[in-house]
């Protein structure tokens, strides 16, 4: 138990993704508000690009551009490839958050639109109008 | 010119939703058209496709000339399709039903969309290319970003005509998002492990390293995985969003998204599940399909049983379609090659039948303003909605000439195979639920309700006949030919080592 603790904490950035999953997941369950389910929303999106970003940081790691020997094949014995930053989870990163930004001016006109025809961003209210 | 059909078939119906809002704003009437013109386009290309595709074999096509590297360890290095006999019948049926969804559509748009029917067709043709991404797309985090496409588009059409719809599109948003989401971070912990994102070159890793089927990151990734596209598919437990998205969307809208939506969802899952976890993988100790296979029991048998419950015809289908979400997972959950392709077989079926059904209840609607099951006695007027409502109701059932029967006749004999009764009595008393609910509805149309006057009988517009006329008859065609597409079906299974 307690070298699972520990073996927790040499990673917190991986807390804080569970923390933040957690927090948005209970955010978007329990408030009425849309915005504030919006946030919630908002929250999981960014804690799983955190994810992303965590497990791809790499110390001491250079751009992935070889110099002098351009030839990738003939050279693949030769490179390290510890000293090189991975850019896929970087470029996975820039399409989820335009895929998230995306998603929040759906949902963001949704709720304009509804707060138009209701008049209350409440969802208990907003169900009550249903009616 | 032959190698570059499936980036055609994906590029038609994108580049006509790009020219839409160019043309449409001159002139609205254009835009229906327009739409309908680039669906059939997309439908040709698509049966070339599958000729092409039976005629040499799977071709995958390798984005921007960036291929696998056949040399070395064999390393993805660029984003690839794959256009295997499985995707490219999926295409002709995606791009078939597109063409009748949007006839329908052109007939039953609702009034007060004024200009936004611009939109309407836009978002359409973008909704139909992600899907064609998603079945052709080789690589999961792909099938990610066409899936949120797929949704935003979903989302926004639900939400077009406003009033109480734009609550359901709310709430399928909240849902919808965390569903994919969930995928999201299934694909994270899938590329924690195996450092790739390349479905052939996952499935290669999985096999190679036998001891990353058991690590935590497979199994978290995995069962994010199917939380999220479970989500996407409505099955049972999670379906909350999809009976109240489709009752409140504009009855244009609807055939589109039952018919194809969770279909494509369902897809992608097979895919993921045989495709690159192979059909012995576990969760913990419990073995994946085992479980797929009692939620889809469960499924099967609560869709039915609530779907009774219903007083409106859409959200009567509705529940149909989870039942039938959860009859398609309880055939592939079985491990050998009939429940495979009786499944797949079954999935084509289903997304004619939610065509058919949904169209029907929108004619319904727009011809005599029946929502309800006791007003639809008013339908005796339009014999051509009641005609297709009877061989949709064969086919829901399952009655031979149809194709429904096939589908579920495999999926209880493989279920038999494998020995799992409960499913088959699950199956059944799902059968027996779904005779239940038609005959509601036809006691509704033939009973004695209260008569109205005869008012003079509604004309149908021949746009709306031809959509009925070939749902029905691809419905009795798809029964026809049960044969060859098993045999075909079963070629495929047996690819996949079942």
């Amino acid at each position: 138990m307690i070298e699972h603790i520990t073996s927790a904490l040499q990673r917190p950035n991986f807390i804080a993704f569970v923390i933040l999953f957690l927090w948005g997941l209970f955010i978007m369950v329990s408030h009425p508000n849309l915005i504030k389910k919006l946030i919630g929303l908002y929250l999981v999106q960014t804690s799983i690009i955190f994810l992303l970003v965590t497990f791809s940081a790499k110390k001491d790691a250079t751009v992935p551009i070889l110099q002098g020997d351009d030839s990738l094949v003939s050279a693949v014995n030769e490179i390290d490839p510890n000293e090189y930053a991975n850019p896929l989870p970087h470029v996975l990163t820039l399409t989820a958050i335009v895929v998230q930004v995306a998603t929040l001016g759906v949902s963001l006109a949704l709720v304009a639109a509804i707060y138009r025809t209701y008049d209350s961003l409440d969802e208990n209210e907003i169900l009550e109008k249903l009616k | 010119m032959m190698d570059q059909l499936p980036v055609v078939i994906f590029l038609i119906p994108f580049v006509t939703a790009i020219c839409v809002p160019m043309i449409g704003y001159r002139n609205r009437d254009w835009c229906g058209p327009i739409a309908l013109l680039a669906t059939i386009a997309m439908s040709v290309a698509a049966i070339v496709n599958l000729y092409v595709v039976l005629a040499n074999g799977e071709s995958r096509y390798a984005f921007g000339g960036w291929s696998i590297s056949t040399s070395l360890p064999a390393f993805p290095l660029g984003i690839e399709w794959v256009n295997d006999p499985l995707a490219s019948v999926m295409l002709v049926t995606l791009s078939g039903l597109s063409c009748i969804c949007i006839l329908y559509g052109t007939t039953d748009l609702p009034r007060s969309l004024g200009s936004r029917v611009v939109l309407y067709y836009t978002l359409v043709l973008i909704l139909i290319s992600a899907l064609a991404g998603i079945v052709l797309a080789g690589d999961i985090f792909n099938v990610f970003v066409f899936l949120e496409v797929v949704a935003l588009c979903a989302y926004a059409l639900i939400g077009v005509s406003g009033g109480k719809a734009l609550v359901a599109a709310f709430r399928y948003l909240i849902l919808g998002t965390l569903g994919s989401s969930f995928y999201l971070l299934g694909v994270v912990f899938f590329y924690a492990a195996t450092g790739t994102l390349n479905m052939g070159d996952l499935a290669q890793q999985l096999i190679e390293k036998p001891e990353l089927m058991t690590s935590k990151a497979i199994i978290g990734g995995s069962t994010f995985l199917f939380l999220g596209l479970g989500i996407k598919m409505a099955l049972f437990p999670l379906h909350g969003w999809l009976p109240g998205a489709y009752a409140r969307a504009p009855s244009a809208v609807t055939p589109l998204l039952a018919s194809l939506m969770t279909k494509i969802a369902l897809y992608a899952w097979v895919r993921i599940m045989f495709w690159v976890l192979g059909a012995g993988a576990e969760i913990g100790h419990v073995h994946l399909l085992t479980l797929l296979g009692m939620l889809g029991t469960i499924a099967t048998v609560a869709g039915a049983i609530i779907a009774l419950a219903q007083d409106n015809l859409k959200r009567m289908f509705a529940y149909g379609g989870i039942s039938h979400i959860g009859l398609i997972l309880i055939g592939v959950s079985q491990e050998n090659g009939v429940g495979l392709a009786g499944s797949l077989f079954y999935m084509i079926n289903d997304a004619v039948m939610q065509a058919s059904a949904f169209i029907i209840a929108g004619a319904a609607i727009s011809l005599h303003d029946a929502q309800n099951v006791n007003e639809l006695s008013r339908l005796r007027r339009s014999p051509w909605l009641v005609g297709s409502l009877i061989i949709l109701a064969m086919s829901m059932i399952g009655v031979p000439p149809t194709g429904g029967f096939f589908g579920k006749w495999q999926i209880i004999l493989s279920a038999l195979q494998a020995a799992n009764y409960v499913e088959v009595a699950a199956i059944i008393v799902a059968t027996v639920l779904t005779m239940a609910y038609f005959l509601k509805i036809f006691s509704g149309i033939f009973g004695d309700g209260h008569r109205k006057a005869e008012q003079q009988p509604n004309e149908s517009k021949i746009g709306l006949r031809i959509c009925l006329a070939v749902t029905s008859a691809a419905m009795v065609v798809l029964g026809l030919c049960a044969d060859p597409m098993s045999r075909f079906f079963r070629a495929t299974a047996t690819s996949v080592g079942l």
